[in-house]
This record gives C-alpha cells, sequence and structure tokens, in this order.
C-alpha cells in the first residue's frame, strides 16, 4: 500500500463564488469544491498471516476493532452450522466462563460480537486493551459445550419459526435460492429441518476448518496508535495457529430460461414483496463496474430514480421502490425491489419491467447524467466523515485485487461514463429476457391478474413456490370466510337471490330444453327435476338418445349406448343431497362452507356436498354458480365442472338459461331454448 | 492526529481535538422568532442543515390522525421557487442527502451537504417555511404513499403495533391525543381536505414555531449572515398553543390482547405509564432498562435467555415523549412457555428492583455503558445536529447535548429503586398479550 497522502479535488462540484445579495428565485450555486484527502490505514501483519490495519483518529475516546476473514463461500452440508458457530462463539472459553465473559464485557461498556468468520468488538479507548483481550480470547479459544450447544439451537429453531409470516424474509429466501440455485451458498437457506440436524461435532468441525488467519485482517479504528495496537495484536492474537481453509468449488450459477413470476403464497401479506432480478458476472476490477454503478443509480438506486418517481411518486404503489447491483468476485445479482399494496401488485410487477426497458432502450438524459455524477461525488465526500471508510477501502483494495489508486481515481471514473455507456451497461447487465420476478404477497388477492401480466405482447409465465422454495402446481388460494356466515346463509341468500322462499315453494317441477353443438353437431339436452328430488338428464343427436340419466330419489342409473348401469350406494348418497330442484331449502347433514374462491372471475362461497362434489355460490349476489364434481376413474382423478349463467325469470323464480359443462380443455356450452315450470313432467318418466 | 490521517487540510482546526467529548455551539433568535443553533465543526468537509417545527401528531384535530405525518410529505412536493418533484433531484445532484420524520411532538426535516453547497440548503429549507406549494395533486398522491408507508412499517410488519405503539398507546391514554398513532388510519387519511393542509401550514409552520441548526464545516459568520437572508424575511405567525392535557392516573391493571398476522411467536408485554422526557425520573427509567435488558449480564436477559431459558428474547425501553412516556417491558416465550409464566419472572425482577438496592458493579456498569453511549452519541454532524434542535425545542436545554451525561451521572443506587417504586406497579399498567392471528 502507498504511503503518501493523496489530495483530490472533487470536479464534480463546479465551483463559483457566493452571491452577494440573494434572489430567491434562482437556485443557489454551489460554492468551491472542497478539498478531500482519502489517507491510507497504517499496516502490519503478523507471522501467522494476519493482516492488521489501523486508522488512527483520536476525535473521539473510543475505539473499535473488527476481525474479518475473507474465506471463500462455501456450501454448508447442513445448513445453520455457521450460524451455530457464531452463537457459540462467546459462550466460554478456556480462560473465562461464559457468565464472567458477559458480565465483563457489560461491566467495561463494551460491545463484542462473533459472526462465524468474524468478531467486533467497540468500547471506550480506556478500556479497550482489555475488551480486545476478551474478543480475542473469545474468537480463538472457545470451548463449545453440548449445553450450550442445545440451548442456541433451540433458540435458532425458534428464530426460525418466528420468520414464517414475515413477507420480506420469505421473499429475499426464494429469491437467493432460484438465483443462485439451492446448492450455492448464497441461495442454500437455513431451514428448523437442517438444524435439528446439526450437532456439537458440526460446529466444532466449521469452526476448526474455517476460522484460521490464512485470509483474515483485523481493522482497528480510533483513539489509538499504531504503536499500542501492534503491542496489543501481537499479544492476543501472536498464538493463532496458521491454518488454510479447506478448498471449495462454487457450483455453476445458471441465468433463468426466460422471464417469469416466481410466486410465494403469504396468505397475512397486505403488501407484496417484489423482487425482480437477475444475477450478473461483475466484479468491482472490472471496467463495467463504474458504468453500471451509476446506470443502477439512475434506474433506481436514489429518491429520484426511473423506479421510485414512477412507482411512488407517480403512481402511489408503494413507499420506495429501488435497485441495486453486487459487484463479487464469486457470484451477485441485479435487483428490483418494492413493497406494494395486493391490488397493485401486477400493475407493479409490468412498471418495474417498463423501467428496465426505459434504461436498457433510451439515451439518458444527459443532465441527468450529470446530476448523478454529482451524487457519488458527495457521498464519496460525506463518507469520509467517518474513520472507518479509510480502512474499508484499504480493504477492499486488498481483496478484490483492485489497483492502488482505486479509489483516488474513482470519482474520475465515475465522471468519465457517459450516456452511450449507460444505455450499454443496462443492456449487458439487465437480462430482460431471463429475469426472475419474486412475488411473495397474498394469492388470492393477486395470483389471478399476476397470470395476466403481459410484457412486450407476451405473457409472462407465474411458477408457484412454497415457503421452502420448492416448485409446485399452482395452489388454490382460498379467501377467509367473513364471520357469521354460514351453509344456512349462502342458502338463504341463494333462494332470496332466485325469487323468494314463497315463490320457490310454488315451483313443483320444471322441464328445460336446450340445445349445444359439439365439433358442429348439435345436440339436444332434456333435464327435468322435481321439488322432491327426482331428477332425469337426457342427452340426444338427430332424435337418437346418447346418454340418459336418471334418478327418482331413491335410486338411480346411467344408460349410454345401450349399456345400462345402476348408481352405486355412494352415488344415490351424494345425488339424495343434490338432485332436484332447489336441494338449497334445507341443509342436508354432513355440508360444509369451505372457503371462498374464485369461480370464472368472481369470489364465490364453497361447499362441499360430499366429498366428490363442491358447489359455488356467487358473494356477490347470491346464485349459484357451479358443481362441481371429482370423478375416480381407474386411478385417475377427473374433474368436471357444470357452470350455470344467464338467470332469467319464469313464474317468479330465477332459473339459468346457459349451462357450460368443462370437459376437460373443452367446454359445452347449453343455451335453454324451452323452460317449463310445473308441467311437462310426469311420474313415469323416473321408472 | 497524525498527519496521514485525511484532515491534514483542516491543520487549524487540529486543537479542537482537544475538547473531543464537547459540542461547541452558539444559538440566538432571530427577530421573527426563529431559533437558530449553529455548531462548527471542520474536521470533515460535510453540512447539515435542518429545522424542526414544534408540530406533532398530538397536535392533530379530531378525527384527523396522521395528519401531522402526511403533511410532512406534503412539504416535499415544492415551493413556488423549486417545481414539483424537483426537492429530491437537486438535493442529489448536489451530492447531498436528505429526510424527515414526524413523531407525537415534532417534525423535523433535513439535508446533509458537502459543505461548499451550504447556502443551497438554508435557501431549501427557508424556501419550505416561506411558500411551499400545498395542491390537490401533492394530496392525492401521498395519501397513496403514506397509506403503503403504513403497510410496509406496520401492517405488513412482525411485532409492528408494538415497534409503533399503535397496539399500546389507545390503551395507555384516554384523553391525550397520544393514545392516536403518528401514522394514522386509513379513514382518516382519506378524510383529510386541501383546505386543512393550508391552514395546518399556517399555524404551526411558522419561524416563531421552529429552530433551525446547520452543523458542520461551517464559518459562524457567514452563515450567520446567509441565515439572516434567507430565513430574516420570513414573516412571523400566532403564538402556537401547545396541548395541555392531564391524564387521570391509571387505577387498575389494564389486560388487553392484540393480533398480528405477521407473527408466530406470541409477546408479552407490561406497560407503564410514564413522566415527560424532561423529568429526572424518566432518566432513571432509562437507566432501569439498561439494568435489565442491555447487554447479555442485563438481569432479565441473563434469568430468562440464558439461565432459565424461558425466553427467546427480552426487551425493555422508554419511549419518551414531551407530555408523557410509556415504559415497555417484554419478553418472548422460548418453547411451550407460557405468557403468565414469563410475567410472573418479569414481576419478580421488577419486585427484587423494588426491595432491593442495586449492587455497586451494577451502579458501576451502568455509569460505563453511558458514558460509552454518550461519547458515541455525538459521532456525526447529521446526529449532532438532531440532538441539538431536539434539546432545545423538546427539553428546552440545548446545553443538554454536553450535560446530559451529568444527569445518569447523578442519580444514585437509591432513586433507582424509588423510581421502581413509583412507577412500576401492578395496578397502574396495561398487561398486553400480543398474539399470532391466524390465517391458514
Amino acid at each position: 500500500m502507498k504511503r503518501n497522502i493523496v489530495t483530490l479535488i472533487v470536479f464534480c462540484l463546479v465551483a463559483t463564488g457566493m452571491m452577494a445579495q440573494i434572489d430567491r428565485s434562482e437556485m443557489p450555486k454551489p460554492g468551491p469544491a472542497p478539498k478531500i484527502n482519502i489517507g491510507e490505514p497504517k499496516t502490519f501483519s503478523l507471522k501467522n498471516g494476519l493482516k492488521v490495519l489501523v486508522v488512527e483518529n483520536d476525535k473521539l475516546p473510543r475505539v473499535t476493532a473488527s476481525l474479518i476473514i475473507d474465506n471463500k463461500p462455501y456450501t454448508e452440508k447442513k445448513p445453520g452450522t455457521s450460524s451455530m458457530v457464531s452463537a457459540l462463539l462467546g459462550t466460554g472459553t478456556e480462560n473465562i466462563s461464559k457468565d464472567k465473559f458477559n458480565e465483563e464485557i457489560d461491566f467495561l461498556g463494551a460491545r463484542v460480537s462473533f459472526g462465524s468468520e468474524s468478531a467486533s468488538a467497540s468500547s471506550l479507548s480506556k478500556f479497550f486493551p482489555r475488551v480486545m483481550e476478551l474478543m480475542a480470547d473469545g474468537a480463538l479459544n472457545p470451548v463449545f459445550k453440548q449445553e450450550e450447544f442445545d440451548s442456541e439451537q433451540k433458540k435458532l429453531i425458534e428464530s426460525l419459526k418466528s420468520n414464517q409470516k414475515d413477507v420480506g424474509t420469505i421473499a429475499s429466501r426464494l429469491s437467493s435460492a432460484l438465483a443462485y440455485g439451492e446448492n450455492h451458498p448464497y441461495g442454500q437457506y437455513t431451514s428448523v429441518e437442517s438444524v435439528e440436524e446439526i450437532n456439537l461435532q458440526d460446529v466444532e468441525n466449521a469452526y476448526r476448518n474455517y476460522f484460521v488467519p490464512e485470509n483474515a485482517f483485523l481493522v482497528i479504528v480510533g483513539d489509538i496508535k499504531k504503536r499500542q495496537a501492534k503491542k496489543l495484536v501481537k499479544e492476543y492474537f501472536g498464538d493463532w495457529k496458521k491454518a488454510t481453509p479447506p478448498g471449495t468449488t462454487l457450483p455453476q450459477v445458471k441465468p433463468a430460461q426466460y422471464t417469469q413470476i416466481d410466486f410465494v403464497d403469504m396468505p397475512n401479506a397486505v403488501q407484496s414483496q417484489i423482487i425482480a432480478q437477475n444475477t450478473v458476472d461483475l466484479e468491482m476490477k472490472d471496467p463495467d463496474y463504474f458504468p453500471v454503478l451509476v446506470m443502477n443509480q439512475i434506474l433506481g438506486g436514489s429518491f429520484g430514480s426511473y423506479l421510485n418517481m414512477n412507482l411512488r411518486e407517480d403512481k402511489g404503489y408503494t413507499y420506495g421502490a429501488r435497485s441495486s447491483i453486487g459487484a463479487s468476485r464469486y457470484a451477485s445479482r441485479f435487483r428490483a425491489s418494492a413493497g406494494v399494496r395486493n391490488a397493485v401488485t401486477d400493475s407493479a410487477v409490468v412498471e418495474i419491467l417498463k423501467e428496465v426497458e426505459r434504461i436498457r432502450n433510451e439515451n439518458v438524459d444527459s443532465d441527468k447524467l450529470e446530476d448523478t455524477k454529482k451524487k457519488f461525488a458527495g457521498n464519496f465526500v460525506m463518507r469520509l466523515e467517518q474513520p472507518s471508510t479509510i480502512a474499508s477501502y484499504a480493504l477492499n483494495i486488498e481483496t478484490n485485487n483492485l489497483p492502488e489508486d482505486f479509489y483516488e481515481t474513482y470519482l474520475e471514473k465515475i465522471n468519465a461514463v457517459s450516456v452511450v455507456d449507460v444505455k450499454r451497461v443496462a443492456q449487458k447487465y439487465l437480462k430482460i429476457d431471463e429475469m426472475q420476478i419474486v412475488v411473495a404477497g397474498k394469492g388470492s388477492e393477486v395470483a389471478e391478474n399476476l397470470e395476466k401480466v403481459e410484457f412486450n405482447g407476451k405473457n409472462v409465465p407465474v411458477l408457484y413456490f412454497n415457503k421452502e422454495t420448492e416448485k409446485i402446481d399452482k395452489p388454490v388460494f382460498s379467501k377467509e370466510i367473513p364471520e357469521g356466515v354460514t351453509v344456512e346463509t349462502v342458502y338463504d341468500n341463494y333462494i332470496k337471490a332466485i325469487g323468494g322462499k314463497s315463490a320457490v315453494d310454488d315451483v313443483n317441477k320444471v322441464m328445460m330444453k336446450g340445445s349445444a353443438s359439439i365439433q358442429g353437431t348439435v345436440i339436444t339436452i332434456t333435464r327435468k327435476l322435481t321439488k322432491d328430488g327426482k331428477q332425469i338428464e337426457e342427452v340426444a343427436m338427430q332424435g337418437t338418445t346418447m346418454q340418459k340419466d336418471v334418478f327418482n330419489g331413491q335410486k338411480g342409473y346411467v344408460e349410454a349406448r345401450g349399456q345400462k348401469m345402476d348408481y352405486t350406494e355412494d352415488q344415490i348418497q351424494a345425488k339424495k343431497k343434490t338432485a332436484g330442484l332447489f336441494a338449497e331449502l334445507k341443509v342436508p347433514e354432513g355440508v360444509e362452507l369451505t372457503s371462498i374462491e374464485k369461480m370464472n372471475d368472481e369470489d364465490a362461497y364453497v361447499i362441499q356436498v360430499s366429498e366428490n362434489i363442491r358447489e359455488f355460490y356467487s358473494v356477490e349476489n347470491g346464485l349459484k354458480l357451479a358443481t362441481e364434481t371429482t370423478v375416480e376413474q381407474m386411478g385417475q382423478t377427473a374433474t368436471t365442472t357444470m357452470k350455470y349463467s344467464d338467470y332469467q325469470e319464469k313464474n317468479g323464480v330465477k332459473f339459468p338459461m346457459t349451462l357450460s359443462q368443462d370437459m376437460g380443455p373443452q367446454t359445452l356450452d347449453i343455451k335453454i331454448e324451452e323452460l317449463k315450470v310445473n308441467e311437462g313432467v310426469s311420474n313415469s318418466d323416473f321408472e | 492526529m497524525t498527519k496521514n490521517l485525511f484532515l491534514s487540510a483542516f491543520v487549524l482546526f487540529l486543537t479542537f481535538s482537544g475538547f473531543a467529548q464537547k459540542v461547541e455551539f452558539t444559538e440566538y433568535d432571530l427577530d421573527n422568532g426563529l431559533h437558530v443553533i449553529l455548531h462548527e465543526d471542520n474536521t470533515a468537509p460535510v453540512v447539515t442543515v435542518g429545522v424542526m417545527y414544534h408540530v406533532g401528531a398530538k397536535d392533530e384535530a379530531k378525527g384527523r390522525t396522521g395528519f401531522a405525518h402526511f403533511f410532512e410529505h406534503l412539504l416535499f412536493e415544492g415551493t413556488e421557487n423549486i417545481e414539483r418533484g424537483e426537492w429530491f433531484n437537486i438535493v442529489a445532484a448536489n451530492g447531498g442527502s436528505n429526510n424527515a420524520n414526524t413523531t407525537q411532538d415534532r417534525t423535523y426535516y433535513y439535508e446533509t451537504f458537502p459543505s461548499n453547497a451550504l447556502e443551497l440548503g438554508l435557501w431549501m429549507e427557508s424556501e419550505r417555511m416561506l411558500h411551499p406549494v400545498i395542491n390537490q395533486v401533492g394530496v392525492d398522491t401521498q395519501n397513496e404513499v403514506v397509506k403503503e408507508e403504513k403497510r410496509s412499517r406496520i401492517d405488513n410488519a412482525p411485532y409492528g403495533k408494538v415497534a409503533y405503539s399503535t397496539g399500546i398507546n389507545p390503551y395507555m391514554f384516554d384523553k391525550h391525543p397520544y393514545k392516536n398513532s403518528v401514522i394514522g388510519t386509513m379513514e382518516d387519511l382519506d378524510a383529510a381536505q386541501l383546505d386543512e393542509f393550508k391552514a395546518f401550514f399556517d399555524k404551526y409552520y411558522n419561524p416563531n414555531n421552529a429552530t433551525l441548526v446547520v452543523a458542520g464545516d461551517i464559518d459562524i459568520d457567514e452563515t450567520k449572515k446567509m441565515i439572516k437572508s434567507y430565513f430574516g424575511p420570513i414573516p412571523s405567525g400566532e403564538e402556537v398553543e401547545r396541548v395541555n392535557i392531564k391524564e387521570d392516573p391509571i387505577q387498575e391493571k389494564i389486560v388487553a390482547t392484540e393480533y398480528d398476522s405477521n407473527i408466530q411467536i406470541p409477546l408479552k408485554v407490561l406497560v407503564y405509564r410514564t413522566p415527560s422526557m424532561k423529568d429526572r425520573d424518566a432518566y432513571v427509567l432509562d437507566m432501569i432498562s439498561t439494568l435489565l435488558t442491555d447487554g447479555k449480564s442485563s438481569r432479565m436477559y441473563k434469568r430468562m435467555v440464558d439461565d432459565e431459558q424461558i425466553a427467546l428474547q427480552v426487551l425493555a425501553f422508554a419511549r419518551s415523549m414531551e407530555d408523557y412516556g410509556t415504559y415497555v417491558i417484554g419478553a418472548l416465550p422460548l418453547g411451550d412457555t407460557s405468557l403468565e409464566k414469563l410475567t410472573q419472572v418479569m414481576d419478580e425482577e421488577i419486585e427484587k428492583l423494588q426491595s432491593e438496592l442495586i449492587s455497586e458493579r451494577e451502579y458501576q456498569k451502568l455509569q460505563n455503558k453511558f458514558e460509552n453511549r454518550f461519547v458515541n452519541s455525538n459521532s456525526s454532524i447529521q446526529g449532532i445536529a438532531g440532538s441539538l434542535a431536539t434539546y432545545n425545542m423538546l427539553y428546552d436545554n440545548t446545553d443538554l447535548i454536553n450535560e446530559e451525561i451529568e444527569i445518569y451521572e447523578s442519580i444514585t443506587r437509591e432513586e433507582i429503586q424509588e423510581v421502581a417504586k413509583k412507577y412500576l406497579k401492578e395496578n397502574k399498567r396495561l398487561e398486553l398479550d400480543y398474539l399470532p392471528e391466524s390465517n391458514e
């Protein structure tokens, strides 16, 4: 590292003199650009490989020390092991018990914490030598005890459980898993199950393997001299045994095959969390790094960015929309995210994609580009207020293989980014055709509209996942049933909706005749229904009966192509509940209101009539919308749905004049052409 | 200071470090009543300009909860000389950052810039105070944005109703407007009309109801001149009448249950009503929180999380406000622990505070912790600016930025015991079961 001081002029900030008289209508111009100096930390190394960076700054009487072990990331056999390492560090060492350790740190008013490959300490400078000793002891001489292991394992499991309903946690978990793959260290996640598998030995092994000085840096910042720091570090870290962590290879990160919505249902959500992402191959040392920083800043890096101005300030969809692009030696990704209310989830997805398209295809306004560069200059200046910045810059240069003058030339490189560069890197790094749009939200309110999302004239497919990041079939999203709604009220409302009880009571039998067309052939359907639960359905083609389904209230049969099959006992029981006119006049036993689901884009109360039959009643107007029958045939289940629509009045009662039968991918629409009430049906019909 | 730090351009000010702890400031009033506080620190080329208005959620009219915070959003919509949508762009284009926040008692706006943009910051804040544009477009847009903020922060957030007190304050206050939440209700937000916003501005956003703070790399004399130019001509308004509502003491234990659909682990909290943040007792309660839950050797953490393993987490914090405060003690159960068990153990810890003096060692621990906190509290220019404004406006004593530590130092072990006896009474508290709401 270079030792000389470099003075930088922040040339983005234009210098002009201050005005003597103020004119409110003119925005004041900034004064002469402040000169800034990026200092450099003092450094030294220990024989065991530990590199130490010291930033001396006595403005406040405090010191902070951070130990960072810059190992390559690795895939954990049992995810959560590293969390257990960090939880167990600090629970006792070869020299001091946990209770004494904790008490002394608190007594000194200090903070000490441990990660699986890190540690940090901060305190008033007068207590720092002892605090540093405690941190080193906790990090280097831990004793892992079964008792502490059990306790921390229990806590970790409990806290994992506690996050199960947090929309942000689940969205971030799914997005990581999808971006990197579940075998990648950045994609795997810690589950209750994986934590349950961990044992004390796993923790010991992970610690012994990875908590080693080979790639370790110790950064000390504050009211301390290098000389003092060196003495402390030698004393407390000198005996740390030289060792190298195990070598690892990272699984390949694969892009998505096509742009998709990846949905996970969060029934408690009042906002959907949207993360549109693709992985990128970008390191800090790449020439594209600076154009990418600027491009992201314009797209979603600030309040005035494309994303936020559209989704928040123009549409009012969100409290904030932002984007980010990581740069890493290993793997990183682009992400655009927002929390939006349920009703606008689909629109928000479209607007996010539009803004990504915009920065890919439109030239950025050159004034906007210049303003963005000034923001970088300002941030750069302001970050230097914290002395730790110097250390983190030096650390970045070291760990990311950056040129020595990376930060000295930082603003120069930002300033060199052109309109063309912005568009070029947007096209290169924002992969509009390989984007995963992760949405965690309330399925019953948002999924249907998400399925309709179109972008560039194409429908964006929706894939469904569970909270454990596994791909699943599209679930049925049901809404909560409002308090006070029961089978009785649903049936009552239905009777009211079709004309009221007294009108319905006057109907004893009904005959209806209709026709439908199957592949150009016209078929006629005749239905006869009686109040006491008898029912006939007859299908004919060109005057010839093709199929007949008869139920007389006690037993029944189906006749087709000359073959006659009697109802089974199950069919009889089921038919007793649904056959005939207005079964809803009474509530049979075992009938249950199960959920609210969509039927023809309409919310419907779902009533489970029997194991295989569900009926749907409109939440809005009470009318019966459909009957769904599940049949099992040779081990396969098939569902057919009869939908009712076009209700029209006859004798004071409304009847559906269109019946649509779903049969696999086909729909058979039956239009009722003739409807007779209390005539056209005789008892002999049912024999 | 060593010269290989970034400070060499400011050699003249190196002597400053001799008084590292002390935040030097000057304060004065303009003729229009605007209170000004200046703090010069040239160690980094950074400046913060902030204006705090003495108006918050507690000043809202009946049926208009959330109004003050909603209004804060509107004041970013533009001014006579700053076009709508340009506020954030101007700040960014000058390398700065900005934000604002609203509490029950006050509203604070600030920008932090490289120090060559000081004048710009003063211009922007004076524009906001003199003639902001308050129109229907802004009201309509920010209405939606504020609702999303509510959903993000509270409705979709685990334990949001405790973190933001919306599940606590309605029980703790009966007459005082602290019973309402800062974010407000959806209905009230929708009901707010344009005229009301304009009237609100005229009533509260006057220089005589505000404190301007400028901190960082400035020259005091030049800054004073600029402040006079930009803020001097702003006319003052009528004196604001402060909320003056006394609550009757809580006489009987309040038992309540709240539900949260975003959680799976319940939370038990005990909440006490406490005096104004200015009251010495509020400082004592702050020390009690530290004693109970700050650090792994704190009483509740050590016993409930570590030794007995009945809690996943424990918490104790004071929510200090100008007229009253609330004091919250709580725990999340671990495993099968019942909420009753948590209450019982918390009660034992409270009784212990009331019946025994804390040990000398614990007392020294508290003092060390507060000294550490004090040193860290003034570590950034932006933070110092906010503290100066707060101490001036809400505590009426700007010197507290340097002297508050002396209050903590003067609190005795006996006082801790007395305050625990005085406030942490079973019949004067809320016992809240905060439970998961089933929705699957």
